[in-house]
């Protein structure tokens, strides 16, 4: 049972994919990526880790992928649908259809390698300890991993930072 | 968990290991709420300066101790005297960045403020990448050093070309941290750690190898470090986003950027087996020879030096190649790559600032046609110009040369003579595009149709860093035993 609900989601999971992909409107995109974290979020769920599905669902689900409908919203984009074209100069038909074949090849041959090899088992460290609980994420957090986690503030804050100084109007622009 | 293991985590040695940083950090976010209030620039100017000279003033306290606080949070980052000395590389190029910023924007002003905390920050990136000792610190490093440089690049935004090279930057950036994330969750599945230390001992690293899902693993990681280091096959993107870049920003990218990513990569040498060496020297040799043949048909010289740029990466990886295939002396290559890239910095970060003076009121003064006749009407900027051109062409007296026989005696030292042969003679052909500068600036007339370069007085902030670049290449040139009694 759980397996058939496994496939069932990663096919889900991997339409998604496609969909973002495929789908000629930036709306149909966020739609068919938000398929594509519930999918993943079921699969967390399977595999025993309540807390990420639960993340899964708040943050990318509900955070990111509101924002990303804001947006598009705002920006009016959802109705340009077939505006995006891959028509530059660079990006030709041909040469897109070469790069994705070659792109495809070599994943092909990676997963043949990695399927042919047999996989050794976690070479050491043991087995994981048990990460899939408040307490000991929390504990993990804020002990061993402190210092990335304090940088990813600083990092966040930069990151606003950056955005505001190339989108915000000057008005020594605006007034020229 | 309990508070015992709390304590010895959170131990002296961790916080005296990340004083620097911590320094650059606050220094940052005081910069930054500096702007709510109306500071005069003299001001803001001076907080920028007391945050690099206190992290520099950290890094070097370090340097000349006593003890160094070593491996600390539970191995995750390290602090001894080349993180130290790395450090020092850091804020001297961030700095010599921002001062030659200081005048560079004068008729888009605005930002100001943002543009400076942009700089600390990527100085914060940097010292993070440099001290890593884990995936994760070394990834979230890595980012505070890029995002910044995204929108630096394109900080002029009404310039097309400036947003073009914003964009090209972040769009391959993005792939390439992609690329790190995914090969670190590969050995991640592996190895079960994202710590470096599990590579050292040579029978777990043999075993985790073993797996061709490692290897993939290792290779996307490395992949996204070339990328930074703008090594073959990686280097297209650098010559436009160099271009346009504002320069002062151009100059923070060639110095900074890559001195960090090579330090990670001395550290991360430890994953690569010692068969890996000759691919990494012929890669090594592609790369200076795809930067030297492409720099000799440049007009432009910020474009020149871009892939000078490249050239010079493929130096010291040809270094670190040698390193690769065991170097006898120990810790040479880290040593070398640490010289080489202090004299780097000094050197192509003093030439891009001369050339931000020179751009500043004209559009395309950076051509050779431009700097015709240089000489002539402004002989102090052309005398550091060429002081950089000769210490980036390896001519001895100066910091560059020195730096360049330290790296290919590693590799000589590892038997890997004809590499070591083929990288100088490619060094030699290097000559031909160092010396057209020196020769439009001092031995051409300025053509009828050659734009005046600017005439305007240099600012005071300028002069001082150039100053402090000739003399920081001609000491490590000269005298280069303090830098290499503290390496």
């Amino acid at each position: 049972m759980s397996e058939l609900l496994f496939y069932a989601m990663a096919v889900i999971a991997l339409l998604g994919g496609l969909g973002v992909i495929f789908s000629k409107s930036p709306m149909g995109s966020v739609l068919s990526l938000l398929g594509s974290f519930f999918a993943l979020a079921v699969i967390y769920l399977l595999a025993g880790f309540h807390f990420m599905a639960a993340v899964q669902i708040l943050v990318y689900a509900g955070a990111i992928m509101v924002l990303f409908l804001f947006v598009i919203m705002l920006l009016n984009l959802g109705g340009m649908g077939t505006r995006f074209e891959l028509s530059a100069a660079p990006l030709t038909r041909a040469r897109s259809q070469i790069a994705a074949a070659v792109a495809a090849g070599v994943g092909l041959a990676g997963l043949i390698a990695v399927q042919r090899a047999s996989l050794p088992r976690i070479a050491q460290g043991g087995a994981p300890e048990r990460i899939d609980d408040i307490n000991q994420i929390a504990i993990a957090l804020f002990g061993r991993y402190s210092l990335p986690f304090q940088a990813v503030s600083v990092l966040l804050l930069t990151t606003m930072v950056a955005v505001l100084v190339l989108a915000k109007r000057r008005t020594r622009e605006s007034g020229q | 968990m309990n508070a015992s293991v709390l304590k010895t985590l959170f131990s002296d040695a961790a916080y005296a290991a990340l004083a620097p940083l911590f320094a650059l950090g606050i220094g940052a976010l005081a910069v930054l709420v500096a702007g709510l209030f109306p500071l005069g620039k003299v001001a803001r100017a001076v907080l920028v300066l007391l945050t690099l000279l206190a992290a520099a003033a950290l890094n070097v306290g370090m340097l000349l101790g006593d003890s160094v606080p070593g491996l600390v949070l539970d191995g995750t980052f390290v602090a001894d005297r080349t993180t130290a000395m790395w450090g020092v590389i850091f804020t001297i190029g961030v700095g010599l960045a921002w001062l030659f910023s200081r005048h560079y924007y004068d008729e888009d002003a605005s930002h100001q403020n943002e543009h400076d905390v942009l700089m600390l920050a990527s100085a914060l990136g940097m010292s993070l990448m440099a001290g890593a000792r884990d995936l994760i610190v070394f990834f979230i490093g890595l980012e505070l050093l890029s995002i910044p440089l995204y929108a630096l690049a394109a900080f002029r935004r009404n310039r097309a070309k400036s947003v073009e090279a914003g964009l090209k930057y972040f769009l391959l950036g993005a792939f390439a941290a992609g690329f790190f994330l995914y090969g670190s969750a590969l050995i991640y599945a592996v190895s079960g750690t994202l710590k470096l230390d599990v590579f050292a001992d040579p029978a777990s690293r043999a075993k985790i190898l073993e797996s061709p899902m490692a290897l993939v693993g290792v290779a996307m990681l490395t992949g996204s470090l070339f990328f930074k280091i703008s090594v073959f096959p990686f280097h297209l993107w650098v010559p436009d986003v160099y271009e346009g870049s504002p320069t002062p920003v151009t100059g923070l990218m060639a110095t900074g950027t890559k001195a960090a990513a090579f330090a990670f990569l001395l550290n991360a040498l430890l994953a690569l087996p010692s068969s890996t060496s000759t691919s990494l020297a012929i890669i090594a040799l592609i790369t200076m020879a795809l930067g030297n043949l492409g720099a000799l048909v440049q007009q432009d010289v910020k474009r020149m030096l871009a892939y000078s740029g490249i050239a010079h990466a493929g130096v010291v990886l040809l270094g670190i190649a040698g390193a690769v295939a065991g170097d006898p002396k120990q810790g040479g290559a880290v040593q070398a790559a640490l010289f080489y890239m202090a004299a780097y910095v000094a050197t192509a970060g003093g030439a891009f600032g001369v050339l931000a003076l020179l751009e500043r009121d004209g559009e395309r003064m950076t051509t050779l046609e431009g700097l015709k006749g240089l000489g002539q009407r402004r002989p102090y900027l052309a005398a550091a110009l060429t002081v950089f051109m000769l210490s980036l062409a390896g001519i001895p007296a100066t910091g560059g040369f020195l730096g360049k026989w330290m790296v290919f005696s590693v590799a000589v030292r590892a038997e890997m003579i004809p590499a070591a042969v083929v990288g100088v003679l490619l060094s030699v052909v290097a000559l031909g595009y160092y010396l057209r500068v020196i020769i439009a600036m001092w031995m051409q007339e300025p053509g009828e149709d050659s734009p005046l370069a600017s005439t305007r007085a240099i600012a005071l902030p300028a002069t001082l860093a150039s100053a402090a670049c000739v003399a920081l290449v001609l000491v490590m040139g000269l005298a280069p035993r303090w830098f290499l009694d503290h390496m």
